[in-house]
């Protein structure tokens, strides 16, 4: 991820531009990565069998946008209990392992296909 | 156009369990708690599902004919690899 340089806009304080720039930075990233994973996921069966089956896709849609976000919701909010509980080395040593394992399972997926 | 409750809380049961542990989640999790900006990554997540839902509702079958999903899957594995180690990395500075 290329790191979000703040040094070009010397007009705005650091700081600001830093928190605008990391909640982009971060925003982009995670949103790309998540998107892309998500794109080949069984949800998308489970989703597309409701839809046809009913013939209502936009209410289908709601119902699965609503469970997505609180699933999302319910993700971070339990990280950050754990930021809580764990030391921030720790966690993010096994943040990056976890973010590992579902790389390679995804790896996994694509030669297993 | 009578409000389908019962059809709305079907597909938000199924989906909300079949997110549940899934690795979007996992990676919410792991991002959520490591992230310098736990908002970001709650938008990231939640905007990129609900895309790729309203993409599986639209498109239904066609979303494979579109996008070959080894590739998509072999460019999300590196995503996740990139966040990992920027994680994993020993000086992390900030």
């Amino acid at each position: 991820m290329p790191p979000a340089d703040t040094e070009q806009t010397p007009l705005k304080t650091p700081q600001v531009t830093e928190t605008k720039a990391a909640f982009w930075g971060v925003f982009i990233s995670t949103f790309v990565t998540i998107f892309l994973a998500e794109l080949g996921d069984k949800t998308q069966v489970a989703t597309l069998l409701i839809s046809a089956e009913s013939h209502k896709p936009l209410t289908v849609f709601i119902g699965a946008a609503l469970a997505l976000i609180s699933t999302s919701l319910v993700g971070v909010l339990l990280g950050q209990w754990l930021a809580q509980k764990i030391s921030p080395e720790t966690l993010d040593t096994l943040a990056g392992i976890l973010l590992l394992i579902i790389s390679v399972g995804l790896v996994a997926d694509v030669i297993g296909l | 156009m009578s409000f389908d409750w019962n059809l709305i809380s079907v597909s938000f049961i199924t989906v909300f369990l079949s997110e549940l542990g899934d690795k979007s989640q996992l990676a919410a999790i792991a991002l959520g708690g490591s992230s310098s900006s736990p908002k970001a990554v709650f938008f990231g997540t939640a905007s990129a599902l609900v895309l790729a839902s309203f993409l599986g509702v639209l498109l239904g079958e066609g979303t494979a004919q579109i996008l070959p999903e080894q590739l998509v899957k072999g460019i999300a594995a590196i995503g996740f690899a990139l966040l990992a180690i920027r994680l994993l990395w020993p000086d992390e500075e900030s």
